[in-house]
């Protein structure tokens, strides 16, 4: 079974080239400014975001929470390049991406965004190997040595290396999510969106997923966006950030999970 | 829902099959209506003594045609409810988990065979039965045939409608046999997809395909020894081709899959040529069913075409008389042109199936686009994958056809001209029209059956696709 620490120091020392992780830095990694969504027209008209403004830090682990149709999906997505606002910009980088066309947008999250998602992380055909040097692939290109040695690295790390021949359907759903995690580092992106990533985990799987990613940001200064609904899993953020009928209404540092929820019960009292 | 909506809406998700039974039912009135009416032609003719001999042989030999569309059309059918089902497999289970038994639910998709098969068998009948009053008034009219008060309705305009119901019937049985592997917790279920395990049938069924391809090949060297000293080789030889080709449709589980690896390789090592080698094999059975049927067709043709080709370039090289050699050119081409259009509607029907084939399971691999496209597949490199996988079911079911066709042609025109040649082996002759009318329907029929699904899988956003079911 995976260890508690699933980058034990003594391998962090032994990693290849790690960022050097800039903590409580200001800068921003993804600038979201003034984005407004809506779905719709007429009667049937629904805003999922209205006016969000919102900033991504570098080398910081963000979980956006809210209730359901809150719009933290919506946000995630937009924020992304994987859908369109209706207004606003969002600046990764210095890139508005929403000037972007569809397929710098994909050549976009091929390199510098990594994705987790809830569940069906994995294309069924590839086995483990495969899908982890993916976004390499469909870039045309073989890892270099160097991110050949990060790969090796993060595989071993994660506990798969006796997994890299088998396909997805032969993993549980904790190494699913696992291998997900492995493929979103190993480009090194400027940014992870992880959305809900323990969604579909028991208990004691999702809080090793947690520590992976939570370790990714303290040891490798990776900057990380989560979306969750789930109080426990915020509680490994260094960054909580509330939505609530498509704004931003609340923000808080790192807390524990009942402060979390008592945050989010407040919130569901004054909807 | 009400029951006529239901109907509605299980014919329109089995418009491919009832397309199918329709070609096969149009296919078979007309082409046995037809021989009804030459029948007439020849009785009417004084001259044409044996003219009941006549009928019979012609009556076989529209029967062998049609029963050859309609095996074809069962396989395409059991392929596409095999696929419908897979599809359908949340609703199965949800009606599972609410207490429906496996048994009920399988029936109640054998019942929209049923329906399918009338729909088919009722629009092909008229259909058919319109084609051969029209091309009868046109022919009579134009004089080619005699101006008789014909009678159109035989035997032959009911029978192909009541065989493709049986046919229909039984294929969607065969296709609903996942129905029982549904699980009331797949209602709930977020599982990746996994391969279908294979059975102990597998086995039989490779055992008895490799029996019948062993003798049957036995057989075939057997004509082409007799033939050195026999016309009559000919006869061994086409016993051991039926034994044989029937080995191969048999044992296509285990052939086609591998040959479409293969093909896949040639595509090359890129991610899209390698997703795309992966997806035309993730279900070999399905990849298998909706291949076999142009593989069927091919063969016949090629061999026939090769035969034919052989046997017509062998004359040429022994007959001296310019017009008797031009006239035997006219009657291979027509007796070429007839019996290719009559097998080639065969795989026209199994082009049908592979086209929905693939426009299915594009469909059901939505979330699998979108997860390639959120990971950075341009729209480009998504089209191009299933452009290539449809280029390698096309390319693999022609090539299959065509090395088997050109072995069974060569084999049979050796086994009868051995003798006449004093023992020489007979180079067999490719016609070039025929491989290059073969190239042109493989691209085709790939075009064909990538163009709707990959506008589709690119016509919707990521976040679309990865929020499908």
């Amino acid at each position: 079974m995976p260890p508690t620490d699933p980058f034990p120091s003594a391998a962090a020392a032994a990693a290849p080239t790690t960022p050097a992780p800039t903590r409580g830095g200001a800068a921003a990694v993804a600038r979201v400014e003034h984005v407004s969504k809506s779905f719709g027209s007429g009667d049937g008209r629904v805003d999922a975001l209205r006016d969000v403004s919102l900033d991504l830090r570098a080398a910081e682990f963000t979980a956006v929470m809210g209730p359901s149709g809150s719009g933290k999906s919506t946000l995630m997505h937009i924020t992304a390049g994987l859908d369109q606002a209706t207004s606003g910009r969002v600046l990764l980088g210095d890139t508005d991406i929403t000037r972007l066309d569809d397929t710098q947008l994909t050549v976009l999250r091929r390199r510098r965004i990594g994705f987790v998602f809830q569940a069906f992380n994995l294309v069924p055909t590839l086995d483990v190997s495969a899908n982890i040097e993916l976004p390499f692939r469909l870039d045309g290109r073989r890892a270099t040595a160097d991110e050949r040695a990060w790969i090796d690295w993060l595989v071993a790390t994660l506990g798969l290396g006796s997994r890299l021949t088998h396909r997805p359907h032969q993993l549980s759903g904790g190494q699913q999510q696992r291998v997900a995690i492995a493929r979103a580092l190993a480009t090194r992106p400027d940014l992870i969106f992880a959305d809900e990533p323990t969604g579909n985990l028991d208990s004691r799987a999702g809080r090793d997923v947690l520590e992976v990613l939570r370790t990714a940001t303290a040891d490798h200064g990776q900057s990380i966006a989560m979306v969750t609904h789930d109080p426990v899993a915020a509680s490994y953020a260094d960054r909580v950030v509330f939505l609530a009928d498509g704004r931003v209404v609340h923000e808080i540092g790192r807390s524990g999970a009942a402060e979390i929820s008592g945050v989010m019960l407040d919130l569901e009292r004054a909807a | 829902m009400s029951a006529h909506g239901q109907l509605r809406g299980q014919l329109r998700e089995h418009r491919p099959s009832v397309l199918v039974a329709g070609l096969g039912t149009t296919f078979g009135v007309g082409l046995l209506t037809m021989t009804h009416v030459f029948e007439q032609t020849v009785a009417a003719d004084a001259a044409v003594a044996t003219s009941g001999t006549v009928s019979t042989m012609l009556d076989l030999v529209a029967s062998v045609f049609v029963g050859l569309a309609l095996y074809v059309g069962a396989i395409v059918t059991a392929n596409t409810f095999t696929t419908v089902v897979a599809g359908r497999t949340p609703t199965i289970a949800l009606m599972r988990l609410l207490g429906s038994s496996a048994r009920d639910q399988r029936r109640a998709v054998a019942r929209e065979g049923l329906v399918v098969g009338v729909a088919g068998a009722v629009f092909g009948t008229v259909a058919g039965l319109a084609l051969v009053v029209v091309a009868v008034r046109v022919l009579a009219g134009q004089g080619r045939l005699p101006d008789l008060d014909y009678s159109f309705f035989s035997i032959g305009s009911v029978v192909p409608a009541v065989a493709v119901v049986l046919t229909t019937v039984a294929a969607a049985w065969v296709g609903s046999r996942r129905v029982l592997q549904v699980t009331p917790l797949q209602a709930t279920d977020a599982a990746q997809d996994a391969p279908v395990a294979g059975g102990a049938r597998r086995v039989v069924r490779t055992v008895v395909a490799t029996l019948l391809v062993v003798g049957g090949g036995l057989l075939l060297a057997a004509g082409v020894v007799v033939g050195q000293a026999d016309p009559t080789g000919v006869l061994v030889a086409f016993a051991g081709g039926v034994l044989s080709f029937t080995g191969v449709v048999v044992g296509a589980h285990a052939l086609m899959p591998a040959v479409l690896s293969g093909v896949g390789r040639l595509f090359g090592t890129s991610q899209v040529a390698r997703l795309a080698a992966e997806n035309a094999v993730r279900r070999p059975e399905r990849s298998t069913r909706a291949t076999i049927g142009i593989v069927i067709g091919v063969t016949l043709v090629t061999t026939l075409s090769v035969a034919l080709e052989t046997l017509r370039t062998f004359i040429h090289s022994i007959e001296q008389d310019p017009s008797y050699a031009a006239e035997l050119d006219q009657v291979f081409t027509t007796t070429l042109l007839v019996v290719a259009g009559l097998v080639g509607f065969s795989a026209v029907i199994a082009a049908v199936g592979m086209v929905n084939d693939m426009s299915l399971s594009v469909l059901q691999r939505r979330r699998e686009l979108g997860l390639l496209r959120a990971i950075g597949s341009t729209a480009g490199q998504v089209r191009r994958m299933i452009l290539l996988e449809a280029t390698q079911m096309a390319l693999t079911a022609i090539v299959v056809g065509v090395v088997l066709g050109v072995a069974y042609g060569w084999v049979g025109a050796q086994a009868l001209l051995g003798s006449a040649a004093q023992g020489q082996l007979i180079a067999p002759t490719l016609p070039v029209s025929l491989l290059v009318g073969l190239a042109v329907t493989a691209a085709v029929l790939a075009g064909v059956a990538a163009l709707v699904p990959a506008r589709r899988a690119t016509s919707v956003t990521p976040v679309q696709a990865l929020a499908a079911r």
